[in-house]
């Protein structure tokens, strides 16, 4: 999903990122706070969340704040629907899982594709 | 019922999340198709409490997380097969197996409480983490709604695809209620298809968390105050730090 909204705005998006790091130009607007903002709140750090909070509503505005929290909070509940209930990861993105995109991601390094290699 | 979610918070809401929120609440305390709106409030209480359990903690730090041994710290007012299953999915939901499925639906749960109770998890750390996201309070827990569950199980229900039956698009029947936006609705949509009431209530919430499932696929457009791939990063590292490989 990263990749095709990146490749909609006609960029790139170096997919390692997503477990390793983005480069400090991953080319998404405020990606850096987006992110910071993320990881607190995965974290359960309180404050480190209401730092990370402050930043993303002083550079986006409290809209992009509610959204960006929304977001978060959609994604803790739908990797746990899917890895409770064993819903296939190739199915993803409508059935066009991509392997090496895995690989490069290294999402295959995840638990649960180990388990099923 | 308890004070609206969003009360008292200084930053504007948009009403449609607002109201996403005390529909959820409402439905959670209602009576489910299996488990009764008392039994439903249970779990969302034990939902809250599993982040603190000690077992959790040492189960999510261990290599293999199958090899401690131990007891969860439960508020006790659920069985074992339950609590495992609520501490597992909350705390280390990215290390799960379909032999650990297997072996709490072995421990007396049926394959219909599994998945309404994974309905429950999903929708219960969504609503909460969205408010402590913002810095605000956790609501309280509601009053439980008297009531007898619909006990109803889709007849078009298969294992199949995934460690626990789901109604594929082709296969669901009137009688199952609206199930899915359009014939070719992710694996992701199918996931609680077991229990429709769970499957409906939880995407009415998601979608005004995420999107809508119509505009999933528009990568072109947003329909939210950040721009698609904004969207799309924190997703994309949020589950990449539960280790999920959907």
């Amino acid at each position: 999903m990263l990749r095709e909204s990146m490749q909609s705005e006609g960029k790139q998006v170096d997919v390692r990122g997503v477990t390793q790091g983005f480069d400090e130009d991953v080319g998404i607007p405020h990606a850096d706070a987006l992110i910071e903002f993320a990881e607190a709140v995965v974290l359960r750090d309180a404050a480190r969340t209401q730092s990370a909070r402050e930043t993303l509503r002083s550079a986006l505005g409290d809209a992009a704040l509610v959204d960006a929290a929304a977001v978060v909070a959609a994604f803790h509940g739908f990797v746990r629907i899917a890895d409770a209930i064993g819903i296939p990861y190739t199915t993803a993105a409508r059935g066009n899982d991509a392997p090496e995109l895995r690989q490069q991601a290294g999402i295959n390094d995840f638990y649960r594709v180990r388990g099923e290699r | 019922m308890s004070a609206p979610s969003f009360a008292g918070s200084r930053i504007p809401v948009r009403s449609d999340l607002a109201e996403a929120h005390e529909r959820a609440w409402a439905a959670i305390a209602a009576p489910g198709t299996w488990l009764t709106g008392e039994r439903r409030i249970a779990v969302a209480a034990e939902i809250r409490h599993a982040p603190a359990c000690a077992h959790c903690a040492r189960i999510k730090a261990a290599l293999s997380p199958n090899a401690v041994t131990g007891a969860h710290e439960d508020l006790g007012t659920l069985g074992a097969a339950e609590v495992e299953l609520i501490h597992r999915v909350v705390s280390d939901p990215g290390r799960l197996s379909e032999k650990w499925s297997q072996s709490i639906l072995a421990r007396g749960l049926s394959e219909g409480e599994y998945v309404e109770v994974v309905g429950l998890v999903a929708t219960v750390m969504m609503l909460d983490t969205c408010l402590r996201a913002l810095g605000l309070p956790e609501r309280a827990l509601p009053a439980p709604t008297a009531g007898e569950p619909t006990r109803y199980r889709p007849a078009g229900a298969r294992k199949k695809a995934a460690w626990l039956p789901l109604v594929e698009p082709e296969d669901a029947l009137e009688a199952d209620g609206p199930l899915y936006p359009n014939p070719k609705a992710g694996y992701i949509y199918r996931g609680l298809s077991l229990v429709p009431q769970s499957l409906r209530d939880y995407w009415a919430l998601a979608n005004c968390h995420y999107m809508p499932g119509e505009y999933v696929y528009q990568f072109d457009k947003s329909i939210r105050a950040i721009r698609r791939p904004q969207v799309e990063i924190v997703a994309a590292r949020v589950s990449a730090m539960h280790q999920c490989a959907y």
